[in-house]
Order: C-alpha cells, then structure tokens, then sequence
C-alpha cells in the first residue's frame, strides 16, 4: 500500500531567548492510507509539535513531510491553508466549533474556506453529516446548547465535511467521560472502517487501544512503534 | 434560521459579520456611539451653518447687480468749511446724465436725495428722513407696500406733491387712521399720503461702506418734486449749530443688466463698478464720493461661508476620527478576544486574508450602521431642533440640508471602519494558529 503521509528525517527547534530546544530530533515515519495510529508519549515528547506539522499549522525546521508525495514543508502560509482546507480534517480536544454558529453552520465551515458557493447541495450533505453523528434533530443548536459528545460529534462532521483523506484528531476524548469517549471511538472507528486514515493523539491506553497502530514518542524520537494485533485479528475474525 | 441557500460570498460574509456583533451589541452600538454622533454633526452643524449664511447672502443677494455711488462729505474740507457754512459736496445731476452714457449694460438708474426732515399731520410730528427718488426705487430695493401704491413716473413729471410713508412714520402720525388720501406737512408744503410700505426689517451692517439703515422712518416723494421744492440747499440744526449742505444727489443706485451667478455677470458687475469709480475719479477731485458694488461683499460672503463650511467639516471630522479610535479599540479587544476563534479558522483552511476580511467587514458593518444612524439622527436635528428652537426662544433657527453633507459622511463613515478595521484585522491574521488555537 503507498504512504499517504511521510516524514523523513524531521526536526524541528524552537528558539527561546538564546536557548534552542530540539522537539524533534529527526523523525522518520510513514503512515499507510486508511491507517488508525495513536500517537502517543509524555508531555515534551514532542507529539503535539508533530501533530501541528502534520497538520500544517506547523512547519519543520529541517526534513521533509510528504503528504500524498506532495512536499508539503517548503510551502507557502496560503498553500498551506489550502492543504488544511482540501486534504485535512481536525478534531480537537475542545471540539472548537464556533459558539455563534448553528450545528449545520459549523459543518459547512470548512466549505467557505474552500471558496465553494453554499447552495441547497452543500446545505443538504452537512444536514446529511450531522444526521450521520447522530444530531439531525439539532441542525439549529447552537453549540452552548449540546453537551459535550453531541459537540465533539459535530466536530466529527465538520471534520468530514471536505473528504478529507487525512483526519487528524488530538486528544478526541480528554474532555468527555469514559463512556462518551467509547462512542466517539465507535464512531471514528466507524470512519476508519470507512475508509478514512486517522491520527490520534492521545495519552490514554485505553483509548490507544482502538487503533490500529500505536506509537510512542520520547524526546523527540519514537520510542516504540507497535501494531495493535487484537485490534487486527478482531476485525478479521 | 438564516437559510444557507443561494447568496453571495459578500452577502454572506455580511450576514455573518452582523451575527458575531449582534452577540456582543452593547459593546458594537457603544463602540459606534462616536461614529453616530460624528455623522449627525457634519450632517445638522452643515445644515445649520448653510442655514445662517444662507440668510445673510439673501440679504446681499437682493442688492444683486447693483452699483451704489454715494456722496460723503470730504473729511479734509477745512479750506471751505471754516469759511462757507454750507458745505456744498456730493454727485451731481451731471453725474446722474453720465452714468447713462455707459450704454445698454445699466438697466436703471435710481437718483435718492436724503435728509433729515420733520412731517407732521395735525398735532403729531415725526423726525424722519425725507427721500427724493423715483418710481424704479421700490424694484431696485424690493419694496413691498401694506397699502396703497409707490411714487410713479408720472408723479415724477408733474411734480406733484405725493409721499409715500415708511410703516413707522405712518404709526405714529395715524396711529387710528388709514394714512392713505390724507395729506402732510414736509418742510412748509402739503403732500398727499398715496401709499405706505410694509415694515422693512432694517439691513444688517454687513460691513464695507453700507452702514445698519432703518428704512421704517423714511417719507418717499419723487425725486423732481424734491429738487423743486426742496431746492439744493439744506439746513441742518445740530447742537446749537446750524450748517447746511449743498448736496444735489444724495445716492445713485445703477442697476447693472447682469446675472449675477454666472462669472460673466460678476465680472461685467465689477468692471462698470470700476469704470464708475474711474470717471467719478476724474470729475470730483475733492473725493466726496463712494462706490459701494454689494457683489464684492456678496462674493466675501461667500468666502466667508466655504470656510465656515471647512471649519464645520474639521470639527466633524475630528469627532469622526476620534470615532474611529473608538472602533479601533474595540476591535483590537476583539480580535484579542476572539483569538481561538482565528485559531479554528486558520486550522479549518482560512487564509490570512479571509481573516483579514473577516474583521474588516466587521469593522465596516459597524461603521456603515453608525453612519447611517448618524443620518437618522442628524435628519432628525435638522428638522426637528427649529422648530423646538422658535417654540422656546422665539428666535429663527435657519437649516438648510445639503444632500452631499449625507453622502459625504455616510462615505467617510465607512472609509473610517475601513482604515481603523485594518489594523486589527492584520492584527488577527498574523496570529500563529497553533497559538491561537492554545488561546483560552
């Protein structure tokens, strides 16, 4: 299968004052198209700072980051908003979805951003999306008024909403208790079933476990890099 | 529920744009309060100033095309006076047939004789002004009359003894009766009451040579009957001391065949102007002549008022810019504010100049409704405050709308949300996503 993602040789430092701090100390790691990897390791090991760079909101200091054989480390701020808005969904820990907006406005927040014109097509698949996680009673809440899950399912929607071919999900269930987090895990193992390559950061084995992949980081460089048999075998079987 | 269905990307980034101040509309309707009360200033202290103005250029304004030589007594005649009592100065009946040489350009030409002079009827008395003039001055000074009619060429011609009463010598010499067809008493002969004026508001002392004039006092007979009557001699008791004077015309007003708003007729007003005060140079050496033209002061007027107009637009535009500091400190707040915001967006595929767009039509949206509201209010002082104005003090207050005063501040409205909205919007787009997005 090819590599959807690939980082070969990553650094990246950040400049505090006169120290330089090395976060990631050459990274080189390939992600298969329609993987599930939790990333994972303790604070400072450096998998945020990973994450941001697999997310474009970050760009390396040495190395490359090929996404679909794309370079995309050398780019521009515009190109790489245009990588985020047609390649890439997010999922955060704080759901983040915009508190002036409605559950449907929220999902077709993405598609502004890739210049498509909102029409009756565009209405109706966010409405479709947002029935798909289970909130098509919702479509005219406003996020203040769904508790924490019915929030992160939206974010799950608006994630999908530009068939994205990378979705990146940090720490999807640090805010909600055990038993929305194993919906929200249903549900994007439902995705990755689908289809869909995930990255998920999380620190919870637990949650780790529903990947298919796991890896962990220690001070900038993988630590151990393991593939969730159970996981493999369960689905097989 | 907003439908999402077909609109525009302005449309919608305007909706939007009105959906994240209506969350927050006390602190947008305060942080525009400046923008409101700037654009009501331009639009009511314009209106007003013009008003003002307005009124006093009317004034002038009924002067048009008029030339006006008047005699003045020479301030250095020592030589003459301390010998001869009667001062003998002034324009002649000369001058008056000259001033017709100038051809077709002078449309009329009013001669006035004026003194002082007592009229009595019966018992009553009053000291007025006698002025000898003909039937051309009513038009010449748009002179309405509350009864009866005005001296006439005919009347002229004939010498006859008819007058025509200012409306304060006709109150008091017939507080009772109606003056017209009863005769009175002006300097030993009878004159026969024809017609009274209504009351004629006194000219403003505008400045230059035309001294504040109360018309109300004065006795109008024709101008032959005057020379006739009168002769050119005439003797003035002040203080104890008598001396007279040997004036043949008091006043000549020409009116010059003109439009007064094209430059054409401005400049053929001032070159006959010119052309009188070079000939009245050549023939009274001893300077007992002045030559009022009321088109300069017209046009000083209107100097005048443009930098009336100028300051009025400075002071408004000061409190224009100051509402603009207003918007900008707002939207500094909430592009600090709103920083996870930016985060979500940047993350979500937003370029920098989405961002940037975002806040400034923010920016704008506030501005352009604080304009608009200015207008609403502005119209509302302009039309609403005279009135008020006349009810409490009695006084006129003159407003005059100009349309262009809306335009212009409703544009510099928007130009303020424009360049105050920039800075901030920048702000919120340079903001590094990943820290953005860390934001509380």
């Amino acid at each position: 299968m090819p590599a959807l993602v690939r980082v070969v040789d990553l650094v990246k430092d950040y400049h505090m004052g006169d120290v330089t701090v090395n976060v990631l100390k050459g990274l080189t790691l390939s992600f298969e198209e329609g993987d599930f990897v939790a990333l994972m390791g303790p604070s400072g090991s450096g998998k945020s700072t990973l994450m941001n760079i697999l997310g474009c909101l970050d760009r390396p200091t040495r190395g490359h980051y090929y996404l679909r054989n794309r370079d995309v480390s050398g780019m521009t701020d515009d190109e790489l908003s245009e990588v985020r808005s047609g390649y890439l969904g997010f999922i955060f820990q704080a759901y983040n979805l915009l508190p002036q907006y409605t559950v449907v406005e929220n999902i077709e927040l993405p598609l502004v951003y890739q210049g498509i014109p909102l029409d009756a097509t565009t209405k109706a698949r966010c409405v479709a999306l947002a029935e798909m996680v289970g909130l098509g009673e919702r479509l005219d809440h406003r996020p203040l008024q769904l508790s924490g899950g019915q929030q992160q399912r939206v974010a799950i929607a608006r994630s999908l909403v530009n068939d994205p071919q990378l979705i990146l999900a940090d720490e999807p269930t640090g805010n909600l208790d055990s038993r929305t987090s194993v919906e929200i895990m249903q549900m994007l193992t439902g995705l990755n079933r689908a289809g869909k390559t995930i990255i998920m950061v999380t620190h919870e084995n637990d949650i780790a476990e529903w990947a298919r992949r796991v890896i962990r980081l220690r001070d900038g460089r993988v630590e151990s890099d393991v593939r969730n048999d159970t996981k493999a075998l369960a689905e097989v079987g | 529920m907003r439908s999402l269905l077909p609109g525009t990307k302005l449309r919608r980034s305007l909706a939007l744009a009105v959906r994240s101040l209506w969350l927050r509309k006390l602190r947008a309707a305060l942080s525009v309060l400046g923008i409101v009360i700037g654009t009501s200033a331009v639009i009511a202290l314009m209106a007003f100033g013009k008003g003002s103005m307005q009124d006093a250029l009317n004034d002038i304004k009924k002067q048009g095309t008029n030339i006006i030589v008047r005699s003045v007594k020479p301030s250095d005649d020592s030589s003459t006076s301390s010998r001869a009592f009667v001062a003998a100065y002034g324009l002649k009946q000369s001058d008056l047939e000259r001033f017709s040489t100038f051809g077709d350009s002078i449309s009329r030409v009013v001669p006035m004789r004026v003194f002082a002079s007592e009229v009595r009827y019966l018992e009553r008395m009053y000291n007025g002004r006698l002025v000898g003039t003909t039937a051309e001055y009513a038009d010449v000074n748009n002179l309405v009359l509350a009864r009866g009619r005005f001296l006439t060429d005919e009347d002229d011609r004939n010498l006859s003894n008819t007058c025509v009463l200012g409306a304060g010598v006709a109150d008091k010499l017939f507080p009772f009766e109606d003056p017209v067809g009863k005769s009175v008493q002006l300097r030993g002969h009878r004159f026969l009451v024809v017609g009274v004026t209504a009351d004629r508001t006194p000219t403003g002392g505008t400045g230059g040579s035309q001294a504040v004039e109360d018309f109300n006092g004065d006795i109008y007979i024709p101008f032959n009957t005057c020379r006739a009557r009168v002769g050119e001699t005439v003797l003035i008791r002040s203080a104890g001391s008598r001396s007279g004077e040997r004036v043949q015309l008091s006043q000549v007003v020409l009116t010059i065949d003109a439009d007064f708003e094209t430059s054409e007729g401005r400049q053929k007003v001032k070159a006959l102007g010119e052309a009188v005060k070079q000939m009245l140079r050549e023939d009274h050496p001893k300077d007992d002549w002045a030559v009022t033209v009321p088109l300069d002061r017209l046009e000083d007027a209107e100097i005048q008022q443009e930098r009336f107009t100028r300051l009025l637009v400075l002071i408004a535009s000061i409190s224009l810019f100051v509402g603009g500091i207003g918007i900008m400190n707002i939207m500094l707040a909430t592009v600090t504010e709103r920083t996870r915001e930016v985060g979500i967006r940047r993350a979500l595929g937003a370029k920098r100049k989405d961002i940037v767009m975002q806040f400034l039509v923010e920016a704008v949206v506030q501005t352009t409704v604080g304009g608009l509201a200015g207008v609403v209010v502005g119209l509302a002082t302009v039309f609403g405050v005279p009135p008020l104005w006349k009810l409490v003090t009695g006084a006129n207050l003159p407003a005059v709308l100009s349309y262009w005063s809306i335009l212009l501040s409703v544009g510099v409205s928007v130009l303020v949300g424009v360049v105050f909205g920039l800075y901030p919007a920048w702000r919120a787009a340079r903001l590094d996503p990943i820290e953005a997005l860390r934001h509380t």
